[in-house]
């Protein structure tokens, strides 16, 4: 075990001295996984900044209701509001695609926003016309927005004294309303002035009892709260498994972790060869050393390098917000995953018997079980044939498996399957190799 | 301390070595002298157990029988090879090489820091210790090839072609050291297709072609069964007695130059000379190797 050992740390110290092999086994999978997460954009329920409607907003009026609006807007998670000086350039943006969408608040919005009575304040949308369902949903984001300025408006006693002054001098002013009609909005006009000063103090008091529950809430129409009525849907379809992600990161950093995988399976077969071409076997061969025990190091080497290209995109994964769910069954993973690929690299070394032959075959294996396994398209997304054929390539349930402990949120019963057929994969490959290593050498 | 026995080997109707036999005592410097393809590499393989004969035997060490397969562990560690290709790792530096493989032979602590120091000693590249192999020239890669044999302290030590692509420089290094070896006892087979390297390191030397064994005996042996006589080409000053030159073994008389074969040629000059014949330039071309091998092949060894 010493001599395996010995001969494992060797090689492990020969792959970190090699930059290109390392870059391919620990650079080329980062940047893999930075490219296929960035790519998947907003998938998982955390997808961060991606999932905001972008819009931007020209506020014409500059009152303090349309900043009240405008802050009221910015509130809202679903959306990335950028103020713009001009409507020309608002309009450019979503010209452009920048954005989504582009709001105006014209002259005059303050007068009348979050009035029931009187005319509307106008508001100006221009939207993209290929984003027409993110335009619908908008408008409906405008309106709470205008529902909310009601709100400040009885809570901003002053706002609303000059408000109900202008409309008073409104009312006098106006000679085509009926006596009775002055006399009952005179006196509407009186009730919501009094509504307004025993907000006042309801408020005033809410302030100096700062015990009170819910006092900075403030003025409500309503307490809106969603009822989740999303209909029931299939775990096991694209949309059920893409609703188990956390963040895109939990599907680009497996096949990333595949990469540094195949990587290191290509590099120790190189290894094998290159031992032959280079002579060092010979000296291997002619020291008391048995054959298992030289076969025995490159598997350890390929074994722990497995492993730490898992562990260490691993770290990185969670960095940028990967989640595993179960770490032990992510270890089980590692270790079932590590030992298969130490059967096909095994497998990979015998194809040639000069580094060049065993490159070029190791190379064309590993891409075809990438293409099959999910390394570049993820199976999910595959279409059905293509899913059906992918269970021949062994990187599929080295994802599947990885994936079970990471997001899937399976059980280790769950795990059995695709860490079985590794596993045996990974068996089958040893013998292989091994019996055939045994003969040429 | 070695002992092969008819040993054979083909690769498919290629015949590699074909019935070689021959025992190389203790503290013996053995030499396989042949050119390429000779079947010396091969003979080498089978001696350290690398490849196995398809008939004849070989034992290696002073163990019984049954324990002298050079397969058998015990046998291994009284083998120090280095191979004709450079085998080693050219990322690693020279000590981490020196360490990795003493450390394969069981070599622990402080007697394995003594050894590499040794090695490293032995091969002259204690400056160069900690840079990577790939930056080493030729020579020192050969000697570092020579010190990863020597680093478990074999009692055998094989060189297969050790000079092959090295300046003269680390030519005599290598020649040097393998002086300081025979000193100490060791036991060595050499192979090489240089003559003057055999003849100079070698206490004896079998000669090979295509698998055969040609001859074996030490130097002055093969050069004085196999080699022939000295050739003396001279220069008169003045005339020669047309019979006397007649006289001599193989003698002839172009213009001023007499040429005749013998095999005591300084002793003949003198008769000569003390017969009236003056000499301006004398040449006296002794047999050696290369003579000994076109004697038995037809063919130079150079041909090869």
């Amino acid at each position: 075990m010493n001599r395996i050992l010995k001969m494992a740390m060797k090689d492990l110290k020969l792959l970190l001295r090699d930059k290109m092999g390392a870059f391919f086994i620990i650079g080329f999978p980062i940047l893999m996984g930075l490219f296929f997460g960035l790519i998947m954009g907003n998938m998982g329920s955390t997808g961060g900044g991606g999932s905001q409607m972008r819009i931007c907003i020209v506020d014409q009026d500059n009152s303090s209701l349309s900043q009240k609006f405008i802050e009221s807007f910015q509130q809202n998670e679903s959306v990335e509001l950028k103020e713009m000086a001009d409507l020309e350039t608002a309009r450019e943006s979503v010209r452009k695609g920048q954005r989504v969408a582009m709001l105006v608040l014209t002259e005059g919005f303050g007068e009348t926003a979050g009035v029931f009575w009187g005319e509307a304040p106008t508001i100006q949308i221009g939207a993209d016309p290929s984003r027409a369902a993110e335009s619908a949903m908008l408008q409906g984001f405008v309106m709470e927005a205008i529902g909310s300025l009601a709100g400040s408006r009885f809570q901003d006693q002053d706002l609303m004294n000059d408000f109900l002054e202008k409309s008073r001098q409104d009312l006098e002013d106006n000679e085509s309303i009926s006596v009775a009609n002055r006399l009952l909005m005179k006196t509407f006009l009186g009730s919501v002035e009094g509504m307004v000063e025993s907000i006042d103090a309801l408020q005033t008091e809410s302030d100096e009892s700062s015990a009170a529950p819910g006092g900075e809430e403030g003025f409500q129409f309503a307490n809106i709260e969603a009822i989740d009525v999303t209909r029931t849907i299939d775990p096991k379809s694209q949309r059920g498994q893409v609703m188990k992600m956390k963040s895109r990161w939990d599907v680009s950093f497996p096949q990333a972790m595949m990469w540094g995988v195949l990587a290191c399976c290509a590099g120790f077969a190189i290894s094998i060869a290159q031992e032959r071409t280079q002579g060092t076997l010979t000296r291997l061969q002619v020291a008391p050393v048995s054959k298992f025990e030289i076969i025995g190091g490159k598997a350890l080497a390929c074994f722990i390098s497995v492993i730490a290209v898992i562990a260490l995109m691993t770290v990185l994964g969670i960095q940028l917000g990967m989640r595993p769910k179960n770490f032990p069954l992510l270890i089980l993973a590692a270790v079932c995953v590590s030992f298969c690929f130490v059967g096909i690299m095994m497998v990979m070394s015998v194809l040639g018997k000069t580094e060049q032959s065993v490159n070029g075959a190791g190379w064309a294996i590993n891409m075809v079980m990438a293409m099959l396994g999910g390394c570049m398209i993820p199976v999910m997304f595959m279409p059905q044939f293509m899913q059906s054929l992918s269970v021949v390539s062994p990187i599929r349930w080295a994802i599947l498996s990885i994936e079970g402990a990471i997001w899937r949120d399976f059980s280790f019963t769950e795990m059995l399957l695709p860490c079985g057929i590794l596993l045996a994969i990974g068996a089958s490959g040893v013998a292989v190799g091994v019996q055939v290593l045994k003969r040429t050498t | 301390m070695i002992k092969a026995q008819d040993l054979r080997k083909n690769y498919g109707e290629n015949v590699a070595v074909d019935g070689l036999s021959f025992q190389i005592a203790a503290g013996e410097t053995f030499g396989l002298l042949g050119p390429n393809g000779a079947g010396k590499t091969t003979t080498i393989s089978m001696l350290v157990g690398l490849l196995a004969p398809d008939s004849g035997t070989v034992e290696v060490g002073d163990a019984s029988p049954g324990e002298s397969d050079p397969t058998h562990p015990k046998v291994r560690t009284l083998i120090g090879i280095a191979p004709q290709s450079l085998s080693l790792y050219e990322d690693l530096t020279a000590k981490e090489n020196l360490r990795f493989f003493g450390q394969l032979y069981g070599l622990s602590g402080g007697h394995l820091n003594e050894r590499v120091t040794w090695a490293l000693e032995f091969a002259e590249l204690n400056d160069r210790k900690n840079d990577r192999v790939k930056t080493y020239s030729g020579g020192m890669k050969r000697r570092l090839n020579i010190a990863v044999a020597l680093i478990h302290e074999p009692r055998i030590l094989l060189l297969d072609e050790p000079t092959v692509g090295v300046d003269p420089q680390s030519r005599n290094h290598i020649f040097e050291s393998i002086h300081r070896l025979q000193k100490q006892g060791m036991t060595i087979l050499y192979t090489t297709h240089y003559m003057e390297e055999a003849q100079r390191l070698c206490d004896r030397v079998a000669i090979v072609d295509q698998g055969k064994l040609l001859a074996l005996d030490s130097v002055s042996g093969l050069i004085a069964n196999h080699g022939g006589t000295s050739v003396v080409k001279a220069e008169l000053m003045g005339s020669a007695d047309p019979q006397l030159v007649e006289s001599l073994h193989g003698g002839s008389l172009e213009g001023s130059t007499v040429r005749f074969e013998s095999d005591r040629p300084l002793e003949q000059v003198a008769e000569l000379t003390s017969k009236g014949m003056q000499f301006s330039t004398l040449n006296i071309a002794q047999p050696d190797l290369e003579s000994v091998f076109l004697a038995l092949t037809g063919r130079s060894l150079r041909d090869g």
